[in-house]
């Protein structure tokens, strides 16, 4: 059958933060309906933060930090291991998205003369920004979506990049209502679909109880692969500290500036830095596995007023069921600590740098592929990261596409289509076949037995030969409806982003980025050798390869000292003052 | 090689051809939707869901979890103009 084809100029996968910016902009500059913008859910709740968010973390607001500044801070968190100018380029443009977002009327936590009301969490500079109505962001960008003539297409699951000699051509996907396949056809394609955030499994052993939006199942970075982009840093894998069992964050970020923090099960604080660091996860990890173990957040030491406030933001915008888990247990902040433990893995450039490989202008290494938000490497780039990016995607991308002339191989794009057709509907033909969810459990279990860190060559190597396994196990997996259909899918993209989680790891022979890449059997860092990107992509042959990338001269050039600052992150025993004990 | 050994080695290659049986189970949900509220024929949570886990019942009409695939986001109990949504914690996290 035939795969029905829509044309248009830009083709924006996922309609988060990124999509929903990239394509806003994209749209300004051609007729409506030429920007498609695909969401797997609906553009109103899509997303990291599907119901909002409580904060900016990385905010560059002039007198508080300057862009040098933060390109040192990041370059120091990540170990060195950034492409400067692409982190420089969100530094530079972020202060302009901040005041457009203002403009569109989010609300920003204000001082009384009216200045942004920035707070110091991060190692070294002032950074976040509290957004105390951020549950409105969500309808404002969707607002803006509808008004600016975005031709959206919700439901909507892509799962391949079509490729013309090289370049991209568009998309293909599913219907996650209809079953229908079809095609959208472009110059430029922007992959602004979130985070691999159901990589491991959630130690309760519930599916759907990750830390991301569990929509985001890693699609772009599979399907960037698939079309021949270049990933890098997958090694660099996303580990957070979280509310053991709920799964989400403990929000050192909100509570900090109102005088909560991390303490063992003794009450001692360990950590200088609350900010989420490969260097903070690994001392995180030192003391969760020690007799200080485990590790909670302790509020009980504030005022009434304090805590209120702090339910106010934590029980309302990011995660509004967190007050229903923890009344749930009977616990409150005045009198019990939040326990907490440190996630499944992950990959997520929005809070590491595991990602696409893009440069400054958000272009990946395939022509008119672009890539932002949570999925692009630009390391610990955030929410504002991903607005900031989806307009520089959308300004390069509106560039490309007037310069290019639209592909001529059409039959060669019809055939693609068509054989994506024949791929993602197989599982139709197999209603008795083995159920999506028991797949996803198995290849996320082999995660966490085999990836988990800290990490060895011998473990890594069983759960590869498990993983390729698994490829051919996947064509034993049925779906009885198109929602199936999309779980299967999302089945797939899983199992790519276990293997490439592997091999880039088995690749970098040192250790790096704290508990993100410990090896246990290369447990020193190697700048002579490893003072590099790992990139890895598909190559002629459809093998994975690895590939050692330069890192490029800084632009922000930091001193020997300035780079080891986030290797001092441990409180030392002298420096405990006596506190009291939490009750576990 | 003897009897008991060639038959399990019978076995062993039959059991990569034989294909799938299924059985089913039942699953504790925690999207609970009070059918005396919810409104036919509105479909609101049912979009809101960012991942597709409700659907309308073809017995009753209103919306129901059809999958076990919540996120305790909150979005359809938010989003519902009837207040007929109730998200408990999935058992398995609470």
């Amino acid at each position: 059958m035939a795969v029905p084809v829509t044309q248009a100029d830009v083709v924006v996968v996922g309609g988060g933060s990124a999509g929903a910016t990239a394509a806003i902009r994209a749209q300004q500059d051609l007729p409506p309906g030429r920007v498609v913008l695909l969401e797997k859910a609906h553009v109103k709740r899509s997303g990291a933060i599907a119901i909002g968010m409580d904060g900016l973390n990385n905010a560059i607001v002039p007198g508080h930090a300057t862009p040098e500044q933060y390109v040192k801070e990041i370059t120091t968190a990540n170990d060195g291991i950034v492409n400067q100018r692409a982190v420089l380029a969100y530094a530079s443009r972020s202060f302009e998205m901040l005041q457009q977002l203002d403009r569109w009327g989010v609300k920003f936590q204000k001082t009384e003369s009216g200045d942004f009301d920035v707070k110091k969490v991060h190692h070294q500079g002032r950074y976040v920004l509290p957004m105390p109505e951020g549950y409105d962001l969500k309808k404002i960008l969707t607002r803006l979506i509808k008004r600016a003539g975005v031709q959206v297409r919700n439901r909507f699951a892509a799962t391949r990049v079509l490729v013309d000699r090289g370049r991209a051509a568009g998309v293909v996907g599913v219907d996650v209502r209809t079953g229908e396949v079809s095609a959208i056809r472009a110059k430029a394609v922007i992959l602004c679909s979130g985070a691999s955030g159901r990589l491991g499994l959630p130690a309760s052993g519930y599916l759907y109880g990750t830390y991301e939006n569990p929509s985001n199942a890693g699609d772009g970075y599979s399907m960037a692969y698939h079309a021949g982009a270049e990933l890098t840093g997958i090694e660099c894998f996303q580990i957070n500290p979280l509310i053991k069992d709920y799964n989400g964050p403990a929000c050192a970020y909100v509570t900090g500036p109102l005088g909560g923090h991390t303490v063992n099960a003794r009450g001692d604080r360990f950590i200088q830095s609350d900010y989420w660091s490969g260097q903070m996860m690994l001392e995180f990890y030192r003391e969760l596995h020690s007799s200080n173990g485990p590790v909670y957040l302790k509020l009980t030491h504030l005022a009434p007023e304090t805590l209120g406030e702090i339910e106010r933001i934590l029980h309302r915008t990011e995660r509004p069921s967190r007050g229903r888990f923890h009344l749930g247990r009977g616990h409150a902040y005045a009198e019990d600590s939040v326990e907490m433990h440190i996630s499944e893995i992950g990959l997520c450039s929005g809070h590491s740098a595991s990602g696409v490989w893009v440069n400054e202008r958000g272009e990946t290494t395939v022509p008119g592929l672009y890539a932002a938000g949570d999925m692009a490497c630009v390391p610990h780039n955030y929410l504002l990261g991903a607005l900031t990016y989806g307009h520089i995607c959308a300004e390069n991308a509106l560039g490309y596409a007037s310069r290019v002339e639209a592909p001529t191989d059409e039959a060669d794009l019809e055939d693609q289509a068509a054989t994506e057709q024949s791929r993602i509907l197989a599982p139709l033909s197999r209603p008795r076949g083995v159920p999506h969810h028991q797949y996803e459990f198995k290849v996320r279990r082999l995660v966490n037995d085999y990836l988990q860190p800290p990490k060895t060559a011998n473990r890594m190597t069983v759960g590869l030969e498990y993983f390729q396994r698994l490829r051919h196990e996947l064509e034993e997996v049925g779906a009885n409806d198109p929602h199936e259909v999309m779980r299967v899918a999302e089945c797939g993209f899983i199992r790519d982003c276990a293997e490439m989680a592997a091999r880039a790891s088995l690749f970098r022979t040192e250790s790096r980025w704290g508990l993100y890449h410990y090896r246990l059997d290369y447990p020193e860092s190697n700048d002579a050798e490893w003072f590099v990107h790992v990139n890895l992509k598909k190559d002629r042959d459809g093998e994975m390869v690895l590939t050692k990338r330069p890192v490029e001269e800084y632009v922000v050039p930091m001193t020997r000292e300035e780079l080891a600052g986030y290797r001092r992150l441990r409180v030392h025993a002298r420096d405990n003052g006596a506190v009291e004990g939490v009750r576990p | 090689m003897s009897v008991l050994e060639d038959r399990e080695v019978a076995k062993a290659a039959q059991a990569r051809r034989v294909g799938n049986a299924q059985t089913v189970r039942v699953y504790d949900v925690p999207v609970i939707v009070d059918l005396a509220k919810c409104i036919t024929g509105c479909r609101i949570c049912i979009d809101s869901c960012p991942v597709d886990c409700l659907a309308v019942n073809p017995e009753t009409k209103k919306a129901h979890m059809r999958h076990d695939e919540c996120w305790y986001c909150l979005a359809c109990e938010i989003d519902c103009p009837k207040d007929a949504i109730t998200v408990k914690i999935p058992f398995l996290v609470r």
